[in-house]
């Protein structure tokens, strides 16, 4: 550790890493999506013209070759009769919604599906609702005319995922989701040093300790930040009691509560002993309140209450090339500011030894 | 004498001292009757899920008034003399035994007080007593361990309060949740896991602190 702290290669690599990170997750364009489909729901039996607005597209390169389809299940799908490009993210479509549809359904929903050589395919799901004025499966089935879904392209280029809600917001999970990754890392670290101090009593570990869960809760608090700026866009408020935000403020005023008891001390042998103490305590308090009771409860957060968890399809090949980075960047960084704090508590340490004699 | 019998003998101790000054007792009756009469006062009418915030509130407070004096009531030479007759986790075991033992008892009567002045809104007495049970065991066994490393320090009521309150959230939000199914306030089949969860942390929290004592108590 003395000699890993006077080095700068692992340093050099967080700031890099963060630089890379900052780069590539602010500046890697999105994938084009649908924002807009309107009507969003119509009857059985009509001509219906579909007004879309795409977001990253480019419909007015495409042109003619702009191909659009309403998707019912993976076999069935309605390929528009007309398309007229009004910009490059405006465009309406003609459908022939048919008299029956083969389902059994009152509402049967379809996903629009746009595909063009420039932007590649793009689909949303749900877009159009239709509602069957009588319903007849069998009938349907046999008047049914499938458009099969063909030459599909593939957008070159590297993006990011384009999701509803989220939209340009999804860059945020390189710091809020990261900087927590980060935190929980430096807390483990934190609570390491402690237990090494317990058995040595030695003053450096606690030097270490303190310094570590510090910064701990920085990030933690930047994360809870960068948290509620997410949720502003997303959920529509900075804080809304959800579970999550709800722990991690009580985890928050765990490790401030950790601070308050080192002031309580004079003596630096006792302080450094009980803080120690407190420490682990608190990190096992910690733990059913960060990973249990939020699976425990609904929670706006992905991964709790039915919504889909972090990973699968919500982290793609290419976030993951920033993802995973981020995480070790933030820690590096983490450490470095510990160390230094470490190194001014010791150099306070000597000054306060000479000063007494 | 075994550390058994030496967590038994402090356990009686314990008891006898309440018993002779009655403070926690007299305390924890204040606490019910004053929050109920300024509720009552406020609200005119007290309704389940208030009935529900209610009870905890006063448990919690009761905890923290209960368990502060602990290990502050006796001074440090005391304690030191204490430590040369018996193990050291015998006198923990026996704190955390009789805190247990104590905010149970007064649950109880508070729960009986309050059923007594505004109703009884409890429809499912086996769970809510072991609500209670788990309840005060939890809060037992974090608030003595908090009260022993406050105790080191001076203004240690305000330190306990500090840094137990925001370790006994994860016991409170389980506490209430089950409550609420006593109540019937809201139905949750899985309400077996709450309850194996709350067991979890009582014994996590309990291992943690015998595990953690021996650097506590030496000064």
């Amino acid at each position: 550790m003395q000699k890993l702290i006077r080095q700068h290669w692992w340093k050099a690599l967080g700031v890099l890493i963060l630089i890379y990170v900052f780069i590539a997750g602010m500046l890697i364009p999105l994938k084009p999506g649908i924002t807009l489909v309107n009507p969003s729901s119509t009857r059985t039996d009509t001509e219906v013209v579909v007004e879309v607005e795409g977001y990253n597209t480019n419909f007015d390169q495409a042109g003619e070759s702009i191909r659009m389809w309403l998707k019912m299940d993976d076999e069935r799908s309605i390929a528009a009769q007309q398309i007229e490009v009004l910009g490059p993210t405006k465009a309406k479509a003609a459908f022939r919604i048919p008299a029956y549809l083969p389902s059994q359904q009152k509402v049967q929903d379809f996903a629009l599906i746009i595909d063009n050589p420039v932007d590649g395919a793009t689909v949303r799901p749900n877009a159009v609702l239709v509602t069957q004025d009588s319903i007849d499966q069998e009938l349907g089935e046999q008047q049914w005319k499938n458009d099969p879904l063909t030459n599909l392209h593939v957008r070159d280029g590297i993006t990011f995922p384009f999701r509803n809600i989220l939209g340009e917001t999804i860059r945020n999970t390189y710091f809020h989701v990261s900087l927590w990754l980060a935190m929980m890392i430096i807390f483990i670290a934190a609570v390491v040093y402690s237990i090494r101090h317990l058995r040595t009593l030695s003053l450096d570990y606690d030097y270490w300790a303190s310094s570590l869960t510090a910064v701990g809760l920085l990030l933690g608090g930047l994360g809870l930040f960068t948290g509620g700026i997410w949720a502003q866009y997303t959920w529509g408020t900075f804080w809304s009691w959800d579970i999550k935000q709800f722990t991690t403020l009580i985890a928050l005023l765990i490790y401030l509560a950790y601070f308050v008891l080192r002031r309580a001390f004079p003596d630096e042998a006792q302080r450094a002993r009980i803080s120690a103490v407190y420490n682990i305590f608190a990190f096992v308090a910690l733990i059913p309140l960060i990973y249990v009771l939020p699976r425990l409860t609904d929670s706006l957060h992905p991964g709790n209450g039915g919504n889909p968890a972090l990973g699968g399809e919500d982290l793609d090949n290419t976030m993951r090339m920033v993802f995973y980075p981020a995480v070790i960047g933030w820690t590096l960084i983490g450490s470095w500011i510990a160390s230094l704090m470490y190194r001014s508590n010791k150099i306070e340490e000597q000054l306060m030894d000479q000063w007494e004699e | 004498m075994n550390m058994l019998q030496q967590t038994l003998r402090l356990l009686w101790r314990d008891w006898v001292l309440e018993w002779r000054t009655r403070y926690a007792l007299s305390g924890i009756l204040l606490y019910v009757f004053a929050t109920i009469v300024l509720v009552y006062s406020a609200l005119l009418d007290i309704q389940p899920q208030v009935w529900n915030a209610l009870f905890w509130v006063i448990i919690l407070f009761a905890a923290v008034s209960a368990i502060v004096k602990s290990f502050v009531q006796e001074s440090q030479q005391r304690q030191l003399y204490y430590y040369s007759l018996v193990h050291p986790l015998a006198l923990l075991v026996a704190k955390m035994i009789y805190n247990t033992s104590l905010l149970f008892l007064l649950s109880l009567l508070s729960w009986l007080v309050l059923a007594f002045l505004t109703g009884n809104p409890v429809k499912d007495t086996g769970l809510f007593v072991l609500a209670i049970f788990l309840g005060s065991m939890g809060l037992a066994i974090a608030f003595t361990f908090i009260s022993a490393i406050s105790a080191k320090a001076q203004n240690s009521a305000t330190l306990m309060a500090v840094l137990g309150f925001p370790v006994i959230i994860p016991i409170l939000l389980i506490l209430v949740k089950i409550g609420a199914n006593a109540l019937r306030l809201m139905q949750d089949t899985a309400i077996g896991g709450d309850i194996i969860i709350l067991v979890a942390i009582n014994l996590i929290l309990l291992s943690v602190s015998i595990l953690l004592y021996p650097f506590l108590w030496r000064d």
